[in-house]
């Protein structure tokens, strides 16, 4: 039995010259990928080079950003980047969740197709666009939500904000404006539909035999989700948010136009004043000379390396989850 | 994905028939590309549109003077835009200089504005005065409240409210940035130098282009003058206070502060009084130098003429002169030439009405000569009587300058301000009388407040004496010193902000005694009150928690109860496995 199949596996191998062209032809474009991407690095390093021997170890405990006079690290905007991705994520994950849920699972069969164009179109527009709603509407429309988050939870270290007094009626409200908080969420708008594509791609994929099943037993369709769906999507959602983790750490013009940069670790999301190494870049290259272009690189580098690392750690995780969850289920 | 294709394909389709159709226009003129300043992108901005019926393409991008400065010197444009010469700032011994020939060339004149954003009793102020030392002090965290003293002296007419100031700076390297730490740095050096010590950097501080930012602090950054000023204009920055070029203000509708100038008046960047203080301006003349024609301010800070807006400067273009360089080809002379040429001659017109001032006829005479260095123009001779400059005149002098007329008594400090806006926010705003209208605390209901009648005399009244009344709060006037004392009678009741609990207008009508001239009840007078009674914070949590509490028991609830009445768990709420 066992040498038939082997036998019949060696005669369905095609051999010979398109196939072996193919194969060095993918090679090539895989081994591309990875050049390319070594390339990036070690240019970056390259450039990098001078400002990261001008600063030594202190690049990475510094915040202040002078590189004129020598005096310049990323402790405050690789922070402030952090800081900006993770509410981004915070506010993505839960709203992209329900979103393919809703759009998998609930909507009307006619209805799908037009909400899958939307989340994509949403996904298209320029994140430029995004900046200038979150500078110009947004940001005037959530100050109230972000000065009740610091009147009531301001017993939270992330919430406090310095200088605001709720009791004061003519307290200025910029303090509440040009935050993590709102570039976050700015960000947020960005990540959530690509992240919920990912996940509606692995929602959809449940396979529709357990579903009948679950429904044969009596489950209602919130108990099928629950048992069938979010578990055989676990790879998929944990996917995706990374995607949306990545592209989060990355966004540059959108949260240029809406933080106002302070180059010190500035954990109060709430509050005025943000930075992020992105966006710095993006303010500082025009203008740099060669050792602060030079500390823009290292600067680069830095994102370059965390956003390697939060890419392969997705990577592992879906490859070990996904394997878990498809043979459970 | 595909959306997304599709819109690349079609934005280069698009693209692809805008470079066809475009082809013949732009066959004689080569498109030329340049950056820089954003205070003078508004007037550079017009001049380009303009410019485009004649087919000249020049596209021009903002970014900031130092961007602009540093595209320029690695050749990344064909010409520059910047409020100050290389090497004028902090950053000047790293800073990249072009390696080729190149010369400034004054394009046009402004003023420095301090735009605001400022209500009292939701009332928009737009006459307020500041004086050198305040200004200096607010944009250093000396001042930080409205109702600052010093804030206060200088306008007479308003009570401001007790809101803090939020001053709005660059965060971008910037030519406006720059002016202001010039005169900040030359004028009110020890205010200037102790906050730049604070926040790090060295000292003296001197002349930067990039604001240094205290964190903690009121202040905010944003990038590019657009910015700034949308940022003031924004209906929750009320408090906010920038610096940007006079025509921001404009074109947003919004008043700018008067400055007070050596002559002890209050002026508005208009462009009569930055033409009267240019005059006053040192231009370095020596045409051997590398920074030939480039601006010395000092003099124009302490110029001793009543009209004078004493921050007011040039803005500069860098172009390329005398030679060919690996960017800037002899093509591209004839558009940056022809350009020029329009700028410099028609394109100063427009200049008062773009929030500018026009260059000065020995400027737009040396800025011509300029002109012909650069490399393959098409060299003109202008008629310069022809350009209908406003500054022009037969005799050499400034007719603009000349002719300005002088500011009103009431922009005289320690007399009553004028209540004309300024900027782009013409509507008055209704003032008081001369120095005392302090009125009385109210009592916490909010019902009796009290409204002080202030009285203009010679400048120095006393205070109206409060009276604390029920509703109708009818406040009795001051005493006008000298000439005998006036008691008005009690107008109207006092009208109450509800956002503030402030006096909006006291009431004050009736005529005084004496010389006293007393204001009608439109005035914008506000008394400091306490604001009506807050809840308790702890019973406003709880009260918060009930509420939750109420929608989640409201949403969660009634399923459940139905699930219990009809019997039994169902597979699926438990999900047990």
């Amino acid at each position: 039995m066992t040498t038939v199949i082997i036998e019949q596996r060696r005669r369905l191998r095609p051999s010979g010259g398109p196939d072996r062209v193919y194969r060095v032809v993918l090679r090539l474009a895989g081994a591309g990928v990875l050049l390319l991407m070594t390339l990036v690095g070690a240019f970056l390093f390259d450039k990098a080079a001078d400002a990261l021997g001008i600063a030594g170890w202190s690049f990475l405990t510094t915040e202040k950003w002078e590189p004129d006079s020598g005096n310049f690290g990323i402790a405050a905007v690789l922070t402030g980047t952090v800081l900006i991705a993770g509410v981004a994520i915070g506010i993505a994950v839960p709203l992209a969740i329900g979103m393919a849920l809703y759009v998998s699972e609930y909507a009307p069969r006619g209805l799908r197709p037009a909400l899958i164009g939307l989340v994509d179109l949403m996904a298209a527009v320029p994140s430029v666009v995004y900046g200038l709603w979150g500078f110009a509407f947004l940001q005037g429309h959530v100050i109230g939500l972000a000065r009740w988050l610091a009147t009531y939870l301001s017993w939270i270290p992330f919430f406090k904000v310095t200088g605001s007094d709720p009791r004061d009626p003519l307290a200025t409200e910029t303090v509440y404006t040009s935050s993590t908080f709102i570039a976050g969420m700015v960000v947020a708008m960005m990540i959530a539909p690509v992240i919920c594509s990912i996940m509606r791609e692995a929602f959809s994929q449940a396979p529709i035999g357990e579903r009948e099943g679950a429904f044969a037993l009596g489950a209602t369709r919130w108990g099928m989700i629950r048992s069938v769906v979010l578990p055989f999507g676990r790879g998929g959602m944990i996917g995706g948010t990374m995607l949306g983790l990545g592209r989060a750490l990355g966004e540059t013009i959108a949260v240029y136009l809406i933080i106002s940069p302070v180059f010190s670790i500035q954990p109060h999301i709430l509050q005025n004043g943000a930075n992020s190494v992105s966006a710095l870049i993006a303010l500082r290259y025009g203008e740099a000379g060669p050792v602060a272009l030079s500390a823009l690189m290292a600067a680069g580098v830095a994102l370059f390396l965390m956003t390697l690392v939060v890419n392969f750690g997705a990577g592992i995780i879906v490859a070990r989850s996904r394997s878990g969850a498809e043979s459970e289920a | 994905m595909k959306t997304l294709l599709r819109a690349v394909c079609s934005a280069a389709t698009v693209l692809a028939v805008l470079a066809v159709t475009a082809l013949p226009a732009s066959a004689a003129y080569v498109p030329i590309t340049g950056s820089g300043s954003t205070w003078s992108q508004n007037a550079i901005e017009q001049w380009t549109s303009n410019v485009e019926q004649y087919g000249m393409r020049i596209n021009y991008s903002g970014g900031g003077s130092t961007f602009g400065r540093n595209q320029f010197a690695s050749g990344l444009t064909d010409f520059g835009v910047s409020e100050i010469p290389y090497g004028k700032d902090d950053g000047a011994a790293s800073e990249a200089r072009p390696k080729f020939p190149f010369a400034y060339m004054p394009i046009v004149a402004g003023g420095t504005a301090f735009m605001y954003n400022l209500e009292i009793g939701g009332r928009k102020v737009t006459n307020l005065r500041l004086s050198g030392d305040t200004v200096a002090k607010i944009f250093t965290n000396v001042i930080t409240n409205w109702s600052d003293p010093a804030i206060k002296a200088d306008n007479p007419g308003l009570t401001l409210p007790a809101r803090k100031i939020v001053p709005v700076v660059r965060s971008d390297g910037s030519g406006t940035t720059a002016q202001l730490t010039t005169w900040m740095s030359s004028q009110h050096a020890s205010v200037w130098n102790a906050y730049c010590a604070k926040a790090g950097r060295s000292n003296p501080c001197g002349v930067t282009s990039i604001y240094p930012l205290l964190q903690g602090s009121a202040m905010t950054a944003q990038s590019g003058s657009q910015n700034v000023a949308g940022y003031v204009a924004q209906p929750s920055s009320v408090g906010a206070i920038t610096y940007v070029e006079y025509s921001y203000a404009r074109n947003l509708k919004f008043p700018v502060a008067k400055i007070r100038n050596a002559k002890d008046f209050y002026v508005e960047p208009t462009y009569q009084s930055v033409a009267v203080a240019l005059m006053a301006a040192k231009i370095n003349t020596d045409k051997s130098s590398p920074d030939y024609l480039t601006q010395d301010l000092q003099p124009v800070y302490t110029y001793n003429d009543a009209r004078t807006y004493p921050l007011s400067s040039y803005s500069y273009m860098l172009i390329p002169v005398d030679e060919e360089n690996a960017r800037f080809k002899k093509s591209k002379g004839k558009t940056l030439g022809d350009f020029s040429y329009y700028f410099l001659c028609e394109g100063q017109q427009q200049a008062d009405d773009l929030g500018y001032s026009p260059l000065p006829i020995n400027l737009v005479k040396a800025g011509l000569d300029q002109v012909k260095r650069i490399p393959g123009v098409d060299s003109q001779a202008v008629d310069i009587t022809k350009c209908n400059n406003p500054t022009f005149s037969s005799d050499g002098t400034n007719t603009l300058a000349k002719k300005a007329p002088y500011p009103p008594a009431c922009d005289k400090a320690g007399s009553t301000q004028c209540g004309t806006g300024t900027g782009g926010a013409p509507q008055d705003t209704p003032t008081t009388g001369g120095g005392g209208n302090t009125g009385g605390g109210g009592s916490n209901n909010g019902g009796g407040s009290t409204g002080g009648g202030g009285s203009t005399g010679g400048g120095g009244t006393t205070g109206g004496t409060p009276a604390t009344g029920a509703t109708s709060g009818s406040p009795t006037g001051g005493t006008g010193t000298g000439t005998g004392t006036g008691t008005p009678a009690g107008g109207a009741a006092p009208v109450v902000d509800p956002d503030t609990g402030q006096v909006i207008s006291g009431g004050g009508t009736g005529a005084g005694g004496g010389s006293g001239q007393l204001v009608g009840d439109n005035s914008a007078l506000a008394v400091p009150v306490t604001v009506g009674v807050q809840l308790d914070p702890t019973l406003k949590t709880v009260l918060i928690g009930l509420a939750c509490a109420l929608l989640v028991g409201l949403t969660v609830g009634p399923p459940l109860i139905a699930r219990r009445f009809s019997g039994g768990d169902r597979f699926g709420n438990g999900d047990r496995r």
